[in-house]
């Protein structure tokens, strides 16, 4: 049976303090032996009132007199009812595991503090720190801390669960009866509380409304906190509904969301509203700046593709001294206009068959851009030859105009030819008894068949009816000819053979004597010949001297010998020995001594040296250098009237010759059109451009003129293909006719996104990629 | 290269370059995206050649070729056109087919990069990742011995001082005499570094400064941000906005007309002005923004007509001597406003730093000194400058700090740092460290450019082509069509994200020290470091 009689355990003995141990072991005594009501004169002792499970399931009633220590009731038992008759120091209720506590005065900081059962009333405020760290176990009801006044700063931190009630009443701070950043890391639980507040952590508590449940709870409870510290009067007064609020803690998922403004408001509502619209620079640029994507297309790609269809010149056309288009030949064929392939070449050159087809090295074909990757260069030789037939082009009316040509060569021919197709006479001056300079004269019959040339002077001479052969023009003809006509060409060529400055020169026969003589069956050799000068003239002196039966034939040279080609080839062919570095010391009988003393035996000794032109006729206005003609960049000598081409200004090709007399006569038809001489200034396309990737790396020869033109690359000019319609990711290239059966490849702006893959596929580096139009 | 290709000296293979771009065949879709959005052209479409020899087994029949062809996407080896790594191809591929990866040994191209005798120029920092910064660890964890703070629940004002802090005793008689106290501003320590409306592009610098105004208007943090070198845009000039910024002149003295033109309208004094003398990444070096990159917009800004090329002197001309430069200089710019605004000087790190200090603890105008590390970023830099010049930070303001402790004027010139904070990422420790040596505050520049607008620059010389106005994500590029990438009101949420991170992981650092108002300038007992030799040198604790 309990003892209803208060045990009372006085914490202060013969005026001195009993030990915090003492106390409680004469407590936990007192419940040990039955005694169920206590009352304990306390001295600052600590942890008053906790822990007294030894009582069992019967209630144990502590009433504390004087000044209780720090967390009085601490770790308290569901039997525990603690009464604090005045005031209580720190953590009254610390780890409440389940007792009423009620304290008649004030509690300092720390009430409740890890509370997770039980119920502590106060009849006063409370300190800072009140209600932290509470819990609430399911197993058990959540516990409860009543506050009849205002509680103290950082009220309900990390709270976990668990109800406080603050009802403000007699509250020491009026203004504020929940104190100072109240909330923070609030996790579970609720507060009620009446009376002003000023702020709460938002980011984890939240103000809801108080619903009749709650109103009932509440009110009925109220009741019951009331009568515990006995201030059942003011129950009505508390009791105004509209006058409490009520602090939930937030989920995880609503605290999540911050409560901030967003930067879209704070653009319109702060930043734009202060600076203007537009922000920081609107008033400075007008257009839009808006965010874009990535990958755009339209104004916004910062690369667009721009078909370049012939803005560039193929290789085999920019390095032809001529200037002959090839690969728009072969275009032709394969578009199954062979004879406009071949006639195509006539505008270019008159000796198509002649030159391209045999006595040129084809510079076009060395620069070909399959000879780039190891691939055998389409066989322009073959189209050359095809030239034999091309039909004789009709040329325009007479303009009226006349221009004297010296020298009937290669050169003269060329741009008496292209004068004509102007539509300008040219008349020839030559002073040879047949026309064709050099190629009817000098060049062995072993390289080119009479017939060809013969067909093409043919055609030349149907072409240009005003050629004078055998006049050999002199100083005082030059005046004439310039009074007569508007300009003269000077393309007498070079044919002053160079000498050989040793003693016994008079022993030798120059290079081109002996060739002109050869070919006209005028000349004979001994068995052993020496050529001094090995490039491909004298190569050909040496293929001439085998044709004419010479049998140890020794080219010799100063230096590594410069001849190449077809001229190189057959003189190896033939047996000719090469030598080098020799130097001619004198000519003798028995043939050459060099200046080691060595005598190459000979019969023949030909010198092949080079040759000068002869300029003994030009007059003083004309300036020449070195023994040659100087001119401008139009072949314009210092005689404005008087061009120069050919050998006459610069040893060369054929070729070169008859480019330079192309290009002259565009000069002189655009002065004597009032133009400023142009040209075509196109470059030469990167053959980086070109994908032979496209084409079989193992194909080595060519069966004919159509299957060459199927492997030519067609560099920097359409093929139409439709690789690029292909490949465009976006779908955006498309092929437009443009009358007259062209047609232009044509890119959709809103569909490009400028990729470049149109470039990186292009067969014919026809496409490019280039940076869009800059934007401010 | 064709088979008849030449080689040249600078001919170089993938293989021979910092980043090579691997490219699944398998997966690729050739939708052309990687090769639009490639910077710097190093990728386009090939054309290959497939060869199939067929043989039959038991060669019963005559073996046979098959050729065919395929396309692929193709890395090109043009130095000129050498993938800087920047990985854009990657972020747009659909099928994740393309990526490029870093050298696995030192690249050629290094040696190739000065064509036409220009030695290599370029954006970024230095390009040695190591950071001593990372090193330092905070040792002195209070838990009983100071009241060790919550930082998650305790209030933190983190702020600092810019200004000239007079002792209490001599500030006390010039109030009483009503004399002239330099003002002071109370700012948060974590400074936005001057980087010039030019260097970065509209859309970013309009991000930063929205960025700014939102953290101090909408969550009280008063951040500021240094102009740089390029002038202000007019309309911030005169608006409340100004009071967050710190006006730079440096010795182009760009824009600085349209900014006296503003001060009869402006609302609020600017929150200082800084001198620059110098750039931790370019040290010594000046700068010039080309002429194609001075559009109308930079133009009017800066107050020069468009495409000019604009040239900064390394050195502010007219001015021959330490005395004459920052005296002279600070009296000019403390009269624009009056006397109101704290004017202070920014140099690059260097062993001459004291000097500098010296002469500014004498000038009673003096409101602090800037000085920024070899870390430091740069829009345009050579590379000489960049990865071989310069004095690291930490040492620096550390002689600088223990100089004023023995004078007996620690804090009342603050130091701010610069240069390689946050460089590996580790923003906050970085900070606390510079600050725990003793810097008032710190300034970061390039760790907000990749924070809040996602730039891909890095010290394994990744990307780093601020310079030539190509960059990918549109920071630093004046061209609409790479800056409209850029999303300002993007890049202002993500300034915010920073700097409320940033503010967690100072409390984190600095709550355990017992610090909750007051920045731990100087406490260097808290701070140590594994390195004998370092923790010698900076006069902090050596811990293993």
């Amino acid at each position: 049976m309990p003892n209803q009689q208060y045990c009372r355990i006085v914490g202060n003995e013969n005026g001195r303090r009993v030990d915090s141990r003492i106390l409680e072991e004469r407590i936990q005594e007192a419940v040990a032996d039955g005694h169920r009501y206590l009352e304990v004169e306390a001295f600052g002792q600590h942890g008053i009132g906790g822990r007294l499970w030894r009582a069992g399931d019967e209630p144990v009633f502590v009433r504390i007199y004087g000044a209780p220590g720090q967390r009085a009731g601490s770790m308290g038992f569901p039997n525990t009812h603690i009464e604090i008759m005045g005031s209580a120091s720190d953590d009254v209720g610390w780890l409440n595991a389940g007792a009423e506590i009620v304290v008649h005065g004030n509690a300092t900081n720390g009430v409740a503090n890890a509370m997770a059962q039980g119920k502590i009333y106060v009849a006063g405020n409370i300190g800072s720190r009140g209600m932290t760290m509470t819990k609430h176990n399911p197993r058990f009801d959540p516990p409860e801390l009543w506050v009849l006044g205002s509680v103290g700063d950082y009220f309900a931190e990390f709270m976990a669960g668990g109800i406080a009630v603050i009802c403000g009443f007699g509250a020491q701070d009026p203004d504020n009866v929940l104190g100072y950043r109240p909330c923070v890391g609030m996790v579970g639980g609720r507060i009620f509380f009446r009376g002003p507040h000023k702020g709460f952590s938002e980011v984890d508590a939240k103000l809801v409304p108080i619903d009749d449940e709650d109103w009932e709870w509440l009110v009925k409870n109220l009741r019951g906190f009331l009568e515990k510290i006995g201030r059942r009067e003011i129950l009505r007064h508390l009791s105004r509904r509209e006058e409490w609020q009520l602090l939930e803690a937030r989920s995880p998922f609503e605290r999540a969301t911050k409560p901030r403004r967003s930067m879209d408001v704070f653009r319109r509502e702060v930043w734009e509203n202060e600076l203007g619209a537009g922000g920081l620079i609107g008033d400075l640029i007008d257009f839009d700046r808006s965010p874009i994507p990535v990958i755009t297309t339209g104004y916004l790609r910062r690369f667009v593709p721009v078909w370049e269809n012939r803005k560039y010149v193929a290789p085999c056309e920019a390095t032809c001294p001529t200037g002959i288009p090839v690969h728009e030949r072969w275009r032709l064929i394969r578009e199954g206009r062979i004879r406009e392939a071949v006639e195509m070449a006539l505008e270019y050159t008159p000796f198509p068959a002649t030159v391209c087809g045999y006595l040129c090295p084809n510079l076009c074909m060395q620069a070909c851009t399959r000879q780039m990757s190891n691939m055998v260069p389409v066989d322009v030789r073959q189209l050359g030859k095809a030239s034999i037939n091309a039909k004789m082009p009709e040329f325009p009316p007479l303009t009226g105009r006349r221009i004297a040509v010296i020298g009937g060569g290669p050169a003269g021919i060329s741009v008496a030819w292209q004068l004509r197709r102007q539509g300008h006479e040219a008349v020839i001056f030559d002073m040879e008894r047949t026309l064709g300079g050099k190629i009817s004269s000098v060049i062995p019959k072993t390289r080119i068949p009479k017939d060809v040339v013969d067909a093409e002077l043919e055609r030349v001479r149907k072409a240009l009816p005003h050629i004078h052969l055998q006049q050999r023009v002199k100083r005082e003809h030059l005046e004439e000819l310039k009074a007569d006509y508007d300009f003269v060409v000077i393309a007498v060529g070079a044919k002053k053979p160079r000498i050989l400055p040793v003693p016994g020169k008079e022993r030798t026969i120059p290079a081109l004597d002996f060739l002109q003589q050869s070919k006209q069956g005028q000349i004979g050799v001994g068995k052993r010949v020496v050529v001094i000068g090995a490039g491909n003239v004298g190569c050909d002196v040496a293929t001439e001297a085998h044709r004419l039966g010479a049998e140890d034939i020794t080219l010799i040279d100063i230096q590594e010998p410069a001849s190449f080609g077809k001229e190189r080839e057959e003189a190896e062919a033939i047996g000719a020995k090469f030598r080098w570095p020799v130097f001619t010391k004198s000519i003798t009988e028995e043939g050459v001594e060099l200046t080691t003393g060595e005598v190459l035996p000979a019969d023949t000794i030909i010198v092949s040296i080079g040759d000068q032109p002869d300029l003994d006729f030009l007059p003083e206005t004309v300036a020449t250098k070195q023994g040659f003609v100087v001119v401008n960049e139009i072949y314009q000598t210092t005689d404005p009237q008087i061009f120069a081409i050919g050998d006459v200004v610069k040893l060369g090709l054929l070729t070169d010759a008859i480019g330079a007399g192309r290009r002259v006569a565009q000069a002189i038809g655009d002065i004597l059109a009032n133009k400023v001489p142009g040209g075509d200034k196109r470059e030469m396309i990167d053959y980086s451009r070109v994908k032979v990737e496209y084409f079989d790396p193992r194909l080595t020869r060519f069966a004919d003129i159509e299957e060459c033109a199927e492997e030519c690359l067609s560099c920097g000019a359409c093929r139409d293909c439709g690789v690029c319609v292909t490949i465009c990711p976006q779908g955006a290239i498309s092929r437009q006719e443009t009358g007259n059966g062209e047609f232009e490849m044509v890119v959709d702006e809103e569909r490009c996104i400028g990729c470049g893959f149109c470039a990186g596929a292009c067969p014919c580096g026809v496409w490019n990629l280039v940076e869009n139009d800059p934007m401010e | 290269m064709s088979s008849n290709g030449r080689i040249t000296p600078s001919s170089l293979s993938i293989k021979d370059l910092p980043w090579q771009i691997h490219w699944d065949k398998e997966r690729c879709s050739l939708c052309g995206r990687c090769t639009a959005v490639c910077p710097v052209h190093a990728i386009e479409l090939g054309v290959h050649r497939l060869r199939l020899v067929q043989t039959t087994l038991g060669l019963k029949e005559a073996p046979s070729n098959v050729y065919g062809v395929y396309y692929g996407i193709r890395q090109k080896t043009d130095p000129a056109h050498a993938c800087v790594g920047c990985g854009m191809c990657n972020l747009v591929c659909p099928n994740d087919c393309i990526i490029p990866y870093r050298s696995d040994e030192a690249d050629k191209l290094r040696y190739h990069i000065d064509r036409g005798g220009q030695p290599r120029r370029r954006g970024g920092r230095r390009n040695v990742p190591a950071n001593i910064l990372d090193r330092i660890k905070f040792i002195r964890i209070s838990m009983l011995t100071d009241p060790a703070l919550d930082a998650g629940r305790h209030e933190f004002e983190l702020r600092t001082l810019l200004g000239r802090v007079l002792p209490p005793e001599e500030n006390l008689k010039l109030l009483r005499e009503e004399g002239w106290i330099p003002p002071v501003r109370e700012i948060y320590p974590l400074i936005i570094g001057s980087m010039s409306f030019g260097a970065l592009s509209p859309t970013m610098w309009e991000g930063l400064q929205m960025g700014v105004a939102y953290l101090n208007e909408e969550l009280g943090m008063p951040v500021r941000m240094c102009t740089g070198e390029g002038g202000c845009p007019p309309r911030l000039l005169r608006s409340r906005f100004l009071k967050y910024v710190i006006l730079q002149i440096a010795s182009g003295y760009f824009g600085w007309d349209e900014i006296i033109h503003a001060l009869p309208e402006m609302k609020e004094d600017p929150c200082a002005i800084e001198i620059k003398y110098g750039q931790g990444a370019k040290p010594g070096d000046g700068g010039l923004l080309m002429w194609h990159k001075v559009n109308k917009l930079i133009a009017s800004i800066r107050g020069v007509p468009p495409r000019v090329s604009l040239p900064s002197p390394p050195t502010h001309q007219t001015k021959y001597s330490i005395e004459e430069s920052v005296a002279k200089m600070i009296q000019s710019m403390y009269m624009a406003w009056g006397f109101r605004v704290p004017v202070y000087p920014k140099i690059s790190g260097t062993s001459t730093a004291l000097a500098v200090l010296n002469n500014l603890t004498r000038n009673p105008y003096a409101a602090a000194l800037a000085i920024d590390g070899e870390d430091g970023g740069t829009g345009a830099a050579y590379n000489v400058s960049m990865d071989h010049m310069g004095h690291p930070i930490a040492s620096n303001i550390r002689d600088c700090y223990l100089n004023l402790v023995k004078l007996g004027r620690q804090n009342e010139i603050p130091l701010f740092a610069a240069g390689g904070v946050g460089k590996h990422g580790n923003l906050a420790a970085n900070a606390a460290s510079l600050i725990m040596l003793g810097a008032s505050g710190v300034q970061i520049g390039k760790y907000l450019m990749q924070a809040a607008a996602g730039c891909l620059g890095s010290e394994s010389d990744r990307c780093n082509i601020c310079n030539i106005g190509l960059c990918p994500k549109g920071i630093t590029s004046q061209d609409p069509r790479l800056y409209r990438r850029l999303d300002p009101e993007e890049v202002a949420e993500r300034v915010v994200d920073v700097f409320l991170s940033f503010d967690t992981e100072l409390r984190k650092i600095v709550a355990p020290l017992g610090r909750s108002t007051s920045l731990p300038i100087g406490m260097s007992d808290a701070i140590g470091i594994d390195d004998q030799a370092a923790a010698e040198r900076l006069q902090i604790k050596y811990v293993v």
